[in-house]
């Protein structure tokens, strides 16, 4: 069973609401902040695996620190191209990922929240 | 300005006023009337360096004839409807409630007779409807007295009323006694004054971060005779430290800079006491060892650091200084405008968010493990400048404002202004901190002054790796 603060509670609760019927796995990291990956998330056409899973730290400094970066599994584009700025192919959490380095300039850190920005990445990868 | 009685810190319970806050309630109170006027403090509380701290959180104005009317027994009292709806407030909020009034008179103050009697009818039915503190204050423009009723039913007196303004100023119900400082002290006591070198020898200092700027905080520190130091830094010396680390020595590469900072002060001052906390400050042991100073000093350049401080000193009301040096050099060896910072952080008078010197992506970033962190920096990180004499600059620059600050030496209390100073060409020039009005850290809507209720402790005290 895992403490968290208030804010991390509530962060990883609007992820699970907003990808509802989705499996969500929750890890601690050790310093009041939590790894989350949500599974068989939808990233379109583009890729020749349409799902995947898609993670990110809620750190301890939430919500004043923004979720970046994001990471899905390793995609490989339909067309044959490579992908373009903002993705890098690394490990992260003992499995090959995709690293994508998104941030949120202008967060509003009293509107934008965790799972508005995870649906962002979702959407922008797939117009990928 | 009056001459007014500079106070060691005391121990026992004690009150802490944001500076804004203090502006507000010496206005309302010390008018050119000559009349006595009153208000209600809401507060939160939190454990000390010397005992318990009640940290004033927001202000209540009792209105002339409506809010504050002739009393029954006394002269005036707060209505009936004010402290109905300011005693919900206080059990809402998990907050003490304290009644304020003025006396006349100057560097002393105590309760009347009538005071303590109306305490005793009124106080006891006030906690059981908050289930908080409760307490009365009496002021004059330099003294404070206060009796604050426990929730374990016991009654205590305040120690002392704490305002980190642009002078730490420590109120009393009088004026401390003058003792003789120790003779070793005697050239700067002569600056300082006994009072002033005395309360040297109380506070409980943190450097967070030891390089180049903390080695030099330290050591100074020390020197000047402060009484304890919380030494906060996770990282090891590397040789490319050694000649800007004040005392390093070849060996001590690979050693913790705690180790190094903590030798420096010892060295310097045997008498210093020290807490060396070899962790990164957002860690829940260096957390709570911040949280129980009387002032920080935040020498590590990262935007973590900088969030953790920030919010320390807004929920626990403790004053910082966060000093810096920038050298922006660009990828052709252009050297830009050089520029070193000693940003003061008081209470309550903008923050580090609401000056946007934190990123939150960069937040995030330095959120990371460590095995992570430099993979998450999409464009890798550059190693800055740094040296020595910089460093020396801006460490000086705060030392010299602390000091001056805690022996009340600062000609105005208002003064909060940070220095910028620009050596290339020979500039310097004050800036104030700007507040946005919704902030979450630095106003009575967001986190200031929540102490042991705030986000900042909820965090530390969930569940840590240690």
């Amino acid at each position: 069973m895992i403490t968290l603060a208030p804010a991390v509670a509530e962060a990883v609760e609007a992820v699970r609401l907003h990808f509802a019927g989705h499996p969500v796995e929750v890890v601690t990291d050790g310093a009041g902040g939590v790894f989350v990956t949500v599974e068989e998330v939808p990233v379109g056409t583009a890729y020749t695996s349409s799902v995947t899973w898609l993670g990110f730290q809620i750190s301890a400094a939430y919500p004043d620190a923004d979720i970046y970066p994001h990471y899905t599994g390793v995609l490989t584009r339909a067309d044959g191209q490579p992908h373009g700025p903002a993705i890098q192919q690394v490990p992260w959490q003992n499995r090959p990922a995709m690293q994508i380095s998104r941030r949120s300039n202008r967060r509003d850190s009293g509107v934008d929240n965790v799972a508005l920005k995870a649906e962002r990445i979702r959407r922008w990868l797939a117009d990928q | 300005m009056a001459r007014r009685p500079v106070n060691p810190p005391a121990d026992g319970w004690s009150l802490t006023l944001p500076p804004r806050l203090w502006n507000d309630l010496s206005r309302h109170l010390f008018r050119a009337d000559g009349d006595e006027h009153g208000a209600v403090i809401l507060a939160g509380q939190a454990d000390g360096p010397r005992g318990q701290r009640l940290l004033a959180r927001e202000l209540l104005i009792a209105r002339d004839g409506e809010d504050y009317v002739p009393g029954e027994t006394g002269y005036r009292a707060l209505s009936p409807t004010f402290v109905r709806d300011a005693i919900v407030r206080a059990r809402d909020e998990q907050l003490a409630y304290l009644a304020v009034h003025c006396h006349f008179g100057l560097d002393n103050v105590q309760f009347s007779r009538v005071d303590l009697a109306s305490h005793e009818r009124g106080y006891p039915t006030l906690q059981q409807i908050s289930d908080q503190i409760v307490g009365g204050l009496v002021l004059t423009p330099h003294a404070v007295a206060g009796d604050l009723w426990l929730s374990d039913g016991t009654r205590a007196p305040l120690a002392e009323t704490v305002i980190p303004a642009g002078n730490l100023r420590r109120l009393r119900p009088n004026p401390a006694r003058p003792t003789a400082s120790d003779p070793l002290w005697d050239r700067q006591a002569r600056l300082l004054g006994d009072r002033g070198q005395e309360t040297l020898t109380h506070l409980r200092v943190a450097v967070v971060g030891l390089g180049g700027v903390g080695s030099v905080l330290v050591e100074e520190l020390a020197r000047l005779g402060a009484g304890e130091l919380v030494l906060i830094d996770s990282e090891t010396v590397d040789a490319t430290n050694l000649p800007r680390l004040i005392a390093a020595e070849r060996g001590d590469v690979d050693k913790p800079k705690t180790e190094l900072a903590a030798r420096n002060a010892m060295r310097a001052n045997p008498q210093i006491r020290l807490v060396t906390v070899p962790r990164r400050v957002e860690h829940p042991e260096a957390l709570r060892e911040l949280v129980q100073c009387d002032w920080i000093f935040l020498a590590a350049d990262s935007h973590a650091a900088r969030h953790w401080v920030n919010a320390a000193v807004h929920e626990y009301l403790i004053p910082a200084t966060q000093v810096g040096v920038k050298i922006p050099v660009t990828g052709d060896g252009e050297i830009g405008q050089i520029h070193t910072a000693t940003r003061l952080i008081a209470p309550g008078v903008g923050c580090l968010w609401c000056n946007q010197l934190i990123d939150r992506t960069e937040l995030a970033i330095e959120m990371h493990p460590d095995a992570e962190r430099e993979q998450a920096r999409y464009i890798p990180g550059i190693p800055a400048p740094s040296v020595m004499p910089l460093n020396t600059l801006a460490a000086s620059e705060a030392l010299t404002h602390f000091l001056l600050a805690s022996a009340s030496l600062h000609e105005d209390d208002d003064d909060l202004g940070s220095v910028i100073h620009r050596p290339r060409i020979r500039e310097r020039h004050l800036q104030d901190a700007r507040q946005d009005s919704g902030c979450r850290w630095c106003t009575p809507t967001g986190n200031l002054g929540r102490g042991a209720n705030g986000e900042l402790a909820i965090r530390h005290a969930t569940n840590m790796r240690s």
